[in-house]
């Protein structure tokens, strides 16, 4: 299966995985590549030295390529963006906000740079200043979204820019990535599938959480002030929606769940941590390996769109 | 150019032309998010043929100064 993504990252199959904080380190990410997609170390809100090791790290694991996604709000985002280029890193994908201040040190290291974005104008945007590729997100996806699905998205951005289109937000098998090829995207990003496979080093109690999620348990959070962030409601979320209709401040919210992903992801506590997962989670059923996610995507998104 | 810029604005944000001031704010008075601004800035870039990097992008809070931005870059 080829196309222009998959000869631009130099990879077997249109897939790379999501950047997600705390759950994209590089026993996942190099799981990922192995399988023959793009696996990510995610940046978040890591130092650019925690990066380097986790970079080194990877590497020891896999010889296959790789990327960083960095996280742009993060307060190291300066540090992890030289770390990449130092360490020789071949693709960046960049999250929450507009990456760019970096492009030109990265074009200059050949670094491939694909944006995530949530709309048309900033796809054109990062096109204008040198993107390889863009990720055009929907808000069926986990953690932070923008407004517009990906069913809407896909066709808009793949009709404004020349560049290839990476699908995301709502992908968790074949039929998945054979909507998104029909949108127009030549890859898909797949974020919450890859949490339950056997290579994430997080918390079981997260995984199985993800895995018994049903279709209705997805809860947006901070709308109301402008940082919508989706996740499987518990605890937290209903307390948090119910706090935010009674008008509490954006920083009384905050306090609430600081340090709330971590407690999910690393601690298993499902029940007051922000438990990160896109609407697909009702989908995703049981914890495989990487290989046998990717193979049995690409297998049934083989047969659908009768490819060779 | 205040009355393009007050044309292009009311179209990109969908709001009234008569209620944009050069002292509205894009995020106060205007109630644009990033994205909003985004779709904007590639508006005016499209319009006065001019590209304005994001590091100036943070500092154009308001429509007026928007509009000395763009005269500074020599736009009438």
């Amino acid at each position: 299966m080829k196309t222009r993504i998959t000869e631009l990252l130099g990879v077997e199959y249109p897939i790379i995985q999501g950047g997600m904080a705390w759950v994209a380190e590089h026993h996942l990410a190099a799981a990922v590549s192995e399988a023959g997609g793009l696996g990510l170390i995610g940046g978040a809100n890591a130092p650019g030295e925690v990066v380097r090791d986790e970079i080194r790290k990877a590497r020891k694991l896999t010889d296959k390529p790789f990327g960083v996604n960095v996280m742009l709000m993060s307060p190291y985002a300066d540090d992890v963006a030289k770390v990449i280029v130092e360490e020789g890193i071949q693709v960046v994908t960049t999250g929450a906000g507009n990456p760019e201040k970096y492009m030109d040190i990265w074009k200059a290291a050949g670094v491939k740079v694909i944006p995530v974005v949530a709309s048309v104008a900033l796809a054109r945007r990062m096109e204008r200043h040198g993107a390889d590729a863009v990720v055009a997100e929907g808000c069926e996806s986990g953690g932070h979204i923008g407004e517009q699905t990906t069913m809407t998205l896909v066709p808009q951005v793949a009709d404004a820019v020349e560049i290839p289109v990476i699908a995301a937000g709502g992908i968790g098998d074949g039929r998945g990535i054979a909507a998104a090829f029909m949108l127009g995207a030549e890859a898909v990003q797949i974020g919450t599938r890859f949490v339950v496979s056997k290579e994430a080093v997080v918390h079981e109690n997260y995984k199985q959480r993800i895995i018994k999620a049903k279709d209705i348990d997805s809860a947006v959070t901070g709308r109301s002030h402008g940082h919508p962030i989706r996740c499987l409601r518990n605890e937290m979320t209903r307390e948090y929606v119910k706090m935010e209709a009674e008008g509490k401040s954006f920083e009384e919210l905050e306090y609430m769940t600081l340090g709330a992903l971590r407690r999910a992801v690393q601690e298993g506590d499902v029940a007051k941590g922000t438990v990160m997962a896109g609407q697909i989670a009702g989908l995703i059923s049981k914890e495989q390996t990487c290989k046998e996610m990717v193979e049995e995507m690409m297998e049934q998104a083989k047969t659908l769109m009768k490819w060779e | 150019m205040l009355e393009k810029m007050k044309e292009i604005i009311s179209e990109q944000l969908s709001v009234d032309a008569d209620t944009i001031t050069e002292n509205s704010n894009f995020k106060d008075d205007l109630a644009a998010d990033s994205l909003d601004l985004f779709e904007l800035v590639m508006a005016l870039e499209d319009e006065y043929s001019v590209e304005i990097p994001a590091e100036d992008l943070q500092n154009l809070l308001t429509v007026g100064e928007v509009m000395n931005y763009l005269k500074e870059k020599g736009v009438e």
